[in-house]
């Protein structure tokens, strides 16, 4: 079993759901500019969503050994995910301060470049997370994680900033990201077990775990009782706890390659 | 292909007696826990014989590097005659190379927080003398060989119970196991 790193679970966590607040966010500002509601205004969202970055990119220092060479990170733009994941997320945060100090808060432009940005940069950070020492992890599922956590927190963490008439939305668009979220993590371990040998004991290491099977019925439970139109207040701090259960387990599970030298591959 | 040092691991020869791997631990006084080379068992699977067979594996010094390629700092060089050199003191201990080489070859010094691995002894090698390791095996099992000239009929790349991600095309060859023979009472 790997370490937890529990700095990145928090950094991935807490930046992905800001980037589905900020997609939400602009969402909602599309749909004031068409002539619909925008109070309360936006201010707060966009403020929770660039707290929740910086919150996250302070964490994720913890994760170096050397934190003072964080600010070296953007020296291999060429060829290292970790480099353009700084330069990514570095322009997301300045594009929501943007966003935050733009007058009437009607910047619509603003908003759909921080949410498209966010986005890439969600993408741009799982590629970090796709290394080629971990077979199982070394595709495209690491971006398909980390995209669902943003479309199950994006609209838990919106919902509180919106006005009545949107919560239905809101809820609609949770519901739809939590059974989606909860087929995929269901599904994918049991792919795994017919991959490779290193792919397929990653497969049985989460079908063993007792704390996976904990997140999926914390995930299925949270979409059994997420019934009307408005989310219930205990939902949020929920849906954090089994998504940062859900990272932890992704840092800790998967087997590196090197562990079965000796062994059919 | 341009000059490319390689280690050529006879796993014919090999005995399993862990020198290399003692040896590389005492040259660079590694970590309790850390072994830049280590010898790994074949499992039954691959070698089904009472006999043992082993690999012994440190850094493959990869023609396309991963450990370089997704380093953020910079701190992996290739050097002209192939070897990969990692400079520690450039490293912010932030675990992607060792996360990224399928083979495990960088491992996280867990005093200094930086990552290091195998250097293929290059200081020896420029003053003209064998790695630590191929000089202290004791039934001559590990060499070290310019890849891209040497005659190498025999050796092959992706021995059973190696990774294989050909994007890194690492530069160890190894030479098979003999095959122990079956001696039965007639045939004597
Ligand atoms: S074996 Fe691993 S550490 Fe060595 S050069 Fe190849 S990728 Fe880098
Ligand atoms: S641990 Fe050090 S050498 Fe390895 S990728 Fe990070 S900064 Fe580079
Ligand atoms: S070449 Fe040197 S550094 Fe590499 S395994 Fe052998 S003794 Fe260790």
């Amino acid at each position: 079993m790997n370490s937890m790193e529990l700095p990145l679970v928090i950094f991935t966590v807490l930046s992905q759901g800001a980037v589905g607040l900020v997609a939400l966010t602009a969402a909602r500002q599309w749909a004031a500019d068409g002539g619909g509601d925008l109070s309360p205004a936006p201010r707060t969202a966009w403020l929770t969503a660039m707290a929740l970055l910086a919150l996250g990119a302070f964490a994720a220092l913890f994760h170096l050994g050397h934190m003072g060479g964080a600010v070296r990170t953007l020296a291999n733009l060429e060829s290292a995910w970790l480099s353009r994941e700084g330069l990514a997320l570095g322009a997301t945060g300045a594009l929501l301060l943007a966003g935050y100090l733009s007058p009437g808060l009607r910047a619509r432009g603003a908003a759909t470049a921080a949410a498209a940005l966010g986005v890439a940069a969600v993408l741009v950070t799982s590629m970090t997370y796709a290394p080629a020492g971990f077979p199982a992890l070394n595709n495209a599922l690491p971006g398909v994680f980390f995209l669902l956590t943003a479309a199950v927190l994006g609209p838990a963490l919106a919902a509180p900033f919106l006005p009545d008439a949107h919560q239905p939305v809101a809820m609609r668009a949770l519901r739809a990201a939590m059974l989606v979220s909860l087929v995929i993590n269901l599904v994918v371990p049991c792919v795994w077990l017919s991959g490779g040998t290193v792919m397929r004991l990653t497969g049985e290491a989460f079908l063993a775990a007792p704390l996976y099977w904990l997140r999926m019925a914390l995930l299925a439970g949270s979409y059994a009782l997420a019934r009307g139109g408005r989310m219930p207040a205990w939902m949020l701090p929920l849906l954090v706890v089994q998504e940062l259960l859900g990272r932890a387990l992704f840092f800790m599970l998967p087997v590196h390659a090197s562990v079965n030298i000796g062994n059919p591959f | 292909m341009k000059k490319q040092l390689g280690f050529l691991v006879d796993t014919e020869k090999c005995i399993g007696c862990f020198t290399c791997a003692m040896a590389c631990k005492n040259v660079y006084h590694q970590q309790k826990g850390i072994a830049w080379r280590q010898v790994h068992p074949m499992g039954e699977s691959i070698y089904p014989h009472r006999e043992r067979a082993w690999l012994s594996l440190a850094c493959n010094h990869c023609e396309n590097p991963v450990c370089l390629e997704q380093c953020p700092v910079k701190a992996y060089a290739k050097r002209e005659d192939g070897i990969v050199v990692h400079d520690q003191d450039a490293c912010i201990g932030c675990g992607n190379c060792v996360r990224s080489c399928p083979y495990g070859a960088p491992k996280m010094n867990p005093v200094e927080k930086r990552a290091e691995k195998c250097s293929m002894c290059w200081q020896r090698i420029d003053a003209g003398l064998d790695p630590a390791c191929v000089h202290s095996c004791p039934v001559g099992a590990l060499s070290i060989a310019d890849i891209s000239t040497a005659r190498l009929d025999g050796w092959v790349q992706y021995p059973a119970g190696y990774p294989e991600p050909k994007r890194l095309n690492p530069s160890t060859r190894f030479k098979a196991p003999r095959q122990p023979r079956e001696i039965r009472r007639n045939d004597a």
